[in-house]
């Protein structure tokens, strides 16, 4: 429970039907944050959701495992130059790995969430969907749920709209609790960002941004760890005055590429060997998925191949994808199918 | 509250009846102002007055060195800020050295003034693997610029006792200035006589919820007249040195708590600490089961373990379902368990001090609740070393 709507009604609908539920916050992040030290706000918040419920809460502490799963491969990550997602590292190892592991050890039978996803059962094997409402599916970040762990999950909300979540608030007297909902890294001060947060963890490399179409060099960055393959954002347009997109990051020549949409395009990806989760066994070699890989993004039709390395290969070209970004396969006749997840490795 | 098993008096001890009765008197109607001048500010004056004595009798000083405050870290606060304020403006250097075990009272407090003075530096002395202070780090620290050494009585997570006849010597010994000695007695209050433990330091700070008396009250006792600003001027009440109108049910609560205590010490020492043999034998044959600072003196009320492999999060979990109050020893204000800073100071691994668990009891634990909680503890124990 982080205090906010979504888990709060999750808490209160499980109560309705039933369930002897217990109220759980994780205490992830032992530094500064948004919401204060050690984010004392949320779990004030989420204590007092749980005494409004008339359920117990407890705060579990896995500030150590955030560090280590989340905060320091996030920061390894920009250092070796590519961009990890630290939400999804923290659904995988910490809430859905090791609370899993711990509600297991103390007697749950299931554990739930406020995420917008749903599970749907069909003979006998447990799917991920996507969430009822377009605009707060979260399936992407929960793309690399195995089913066992599928199989006791349970998504309260997920078939809902957001309006008709704040209904059911407001009906369990929930209205106060209307916080906005969280978009940013937990671990970063909105105020002052990435920059500053890598700067206090590692040395930034200044560099060169130089036009593929030119050679020239255009302009120049502080930190070119901040600069992630794709993005345009930030990036002036060329000469021509057509757009430029980063086409690549190259630390060790302290130089940021930069080109045409036509100049940067892809038109497969390579993903990580070890990363790869597939939900069920239906993907292999040869099979035709929907990729998406970012959290709001469009899915984009492709074939999964295993030779020589795993890798996608897309119908249409597309924007280049950053190194460390997850991919998640929806099913391509079953568009709100979760069949598995990957990591982006290097091409 | 009904079916609870509490053991977490550390935390915060059971109210005594005896002080809901004693403060009942001024919680209601007419309480006059103490600093007041006619009948009804009188009477509230006197009932501080007393309040005072009884305090002073109970740490072994005179009344007139006793600083009503709103709880320990307040006391503590006052002690560091106060001392420091008043040195620092009449010397080029001030030199504070705290120990690394102390209670976040204490290291906030000299933390604080740290950042916030140039010239104001704090040291910290180390404690041994049995979470003893180090007599002879503290003897390296100590320089002519030593405005004030901190030590604490017991240590409230582990329950040790601490060497404060050697603290006062080893700062004695080498400096003929005026360094002031103080000591966090709050987790030695319940158990140990403090004219005698106590004797050698200046200033006592005591904190009334761990002995039975109201939150929200506390006191600063100075043995003598030490030289301290106030850090909440404004009014001039406790002869200028804390501001505000003094609370008279609370400094009243306090006494009363203060009394309670100092009459059955000596019959809850002895009760108690056969409780505690039992729990540590009993423990001992527990899976993975550690005992902390296995060498060292302890008050009678604190049994400090750590369990190898297992998290405190989830015994904790799982006591609170069977009712039984305990704690890791240290939480943050979120409440979440967090690493010790006391056991890493004793060079207890993090990996082990996540399994840790305190268990601290008071006057009113009986032989049967310890009974009980053994066996709670057991099972909980296996269940999650499976």
């Amino acid at each position: 429970m982080s205090g906010g709507v979504d888990s709060s009604v999750a808490a209160g609908l499980l109560i309705e039907q039933g369930h002897e539920v217990v109220g759980a916050t994780l205490k992830l992040w032992g530094g500064v944050s948004d919401s204060g030290c050690c984010s004392v706000a949320d779990v004030d918040d989420a204590r007092r959701v749980a005494q409004m419920l008339g359920i117990d809460h407890h705060v579990f502490n896995y500030t150590e495992e955030f560090e280590r799963h989340v905060v320091a491969p996030f920061v390894a990550g920009h250092a070796a130059g590519t961009s990890p997602n630290p939400c999804i590292e923290c659904n995988r190892h910490i809430k859905f790995d090791l609370l899993f592991e711990r509600a297991a050890r103390l007697g749950f039978d299931a554990v739930a969430t406020g995420h917008h996803a749903q599970v749907l059962e069909r003979d006998g094997q447990h799917y991920l969907v996507r969430g009822a409402d377009d605009q707060k599916d979260q399936s992407y970040v929960l793309g690399y749920l195995a089913e066992d762990q599928l199989a006791t999950l349970l998504l309260p909300i997920g078939h809902m709209n957001k309006s008709e979540v704040r209904v059911h608030a407001e009906r369990l007297g929930l209205r106060t609790w209307d916080k906005p909902d969280s978009q940013d890294v937990c671990f970063i001060e909105a105020s002052k960002g990435r920059e500053v947060f890598l700067r206090s963890r590692i040395k930034v490399t200044p560099a060169k941004i130089v036009d593929r179409a030119t050679g020239e060099v255009v302009g120049e960055t502080s930190a070119a760890e901040l600069m992630t393959v794709g993005q345009r954002r930030g990036v002036l347009p060329g000469r021509d005055g057509e757009k430029r997109f980063v086409a690549k990051v190259d630390l060790a020549a302290q130089t940021v590429e930069v080109g045409r949409l036509e100049d940067v395009l892809i038109s497969t990806i390579a993903l990580d060997d070890v990363s790869l989760t597939f939900a069920h066994e239906t993907l292999g070699e040869g099979t035709e998925v929907l990729a998406q890989w970012s959290a709001h993004g469009i899915p984009k039709k492709a074939t999964l191949h295993a030779e020589p390395h795993w890798h996608l290969k897309l119908a249409e070209q597309a924007r280049p994808v950053a190194v460390g970004q997850t991919v998640v396969f929806y099913r391509l006749n079953e568009p709100e199918i979760v069949e598995g997840a990957a990591l982006v490795a290097a091409q | 509250m009904t079916d609870i098993l509490y053991f977490d008096h550390a935390a915060s001890a059971p109210r005594r009846d005896e002080v809901v009765e004693a403060m009942a008197r001024w919680q209601h109607g007419v309480v006059g102002n103490p600093s007041g001048s006619h009948r009804a500010a009188r009477e509230a004056r006197r009932a501080v007055e007393e309040a005072r004595d009884e305090v002073a009798q109970f740490v072994g000083a005179k009344p007139g060195g006793v600083i009503f405050t709103a709880g320990g870290t307040e006391s503590c606060h006052l002690a560091i800020a106060g001392v420091v304020n008043r040195h620092r403006r009449a010397h080029e250097r001030t030199e504070v050295i705290v120990s690394k075990i102390e209670h976040h009272a204490v290291l906030d407090a000299a933390a604080m003034v740290d950042r916030d003075y140039d010239n104001v530096t704090v040291k910290y002395v180390g404690v041994d693997s049995e979470g003893i202070v180090d007599l002879e780090e503290l003897e390296s620290l100590v320089t002519e610029h030593t405005a004030l050494v901190s030590v604490m009585s017991v240590n409230n997570e582990t329950g040790v006792r601490q060497p404060l006849d050697g603290v006062n010597s080893t700062v004695r010994q080498f400096i003929a200035n005026e360094a002031v000695t103080h000591t966090d007695a709050v987790a030695a209050a319940p158990w140990l006589h403090l004219p005698m433990t106590t004797a050698a330091i200046d200033m006592i700070s005591l904190c009334g919820h761990k002995i039975g008396g109201p939150v929200n009250s506390g006191a600063l006792v100075l043995r003598k007249d030490v030289a301290l600003d106030a850090v909440t001027p404004g009014g001039g009440q406790e002869r200028g040195r804390r501001g505000g109108t003094v609370d008279v049910a609370a400094a009243v609560g306090l006494a009363t708590a203060c009394r309670l205590i100092r009459a059955e010490l000596a019959d809850t020492n002895e009760r108690i600490a056969d409780y505690q043999q039992k729990l540590q034998s009993a423990l001992s044959f527990l899976p993975g089961c550690r005992l902390t600072a296995p060498g060292a003196v302890k008050i009678p009320g604190t049994v400090h373990v750590t369990f190898e492999g297992l998290a405190s999060d989830e015994i904790l979990f799982l006591l609170d379902q069977e009712g039984v109050c305990v704690s890791a020893a240290a939480s943050c204000s979120s409440g979440a368990a967090e690493p010790s800073h006391v056991l890493a100071a004793m060079g207890i691994s993090n990996e082990q001090a996540r399994g840790s668990l305190r268990i601290s009891m008071g006057a009113e634990n009986t032989e049967a609740e310890v009974d009980q909680l053994i066996g709670i503890l057991a099972k909980v124990i296996y269940r999650l070393s499976e």
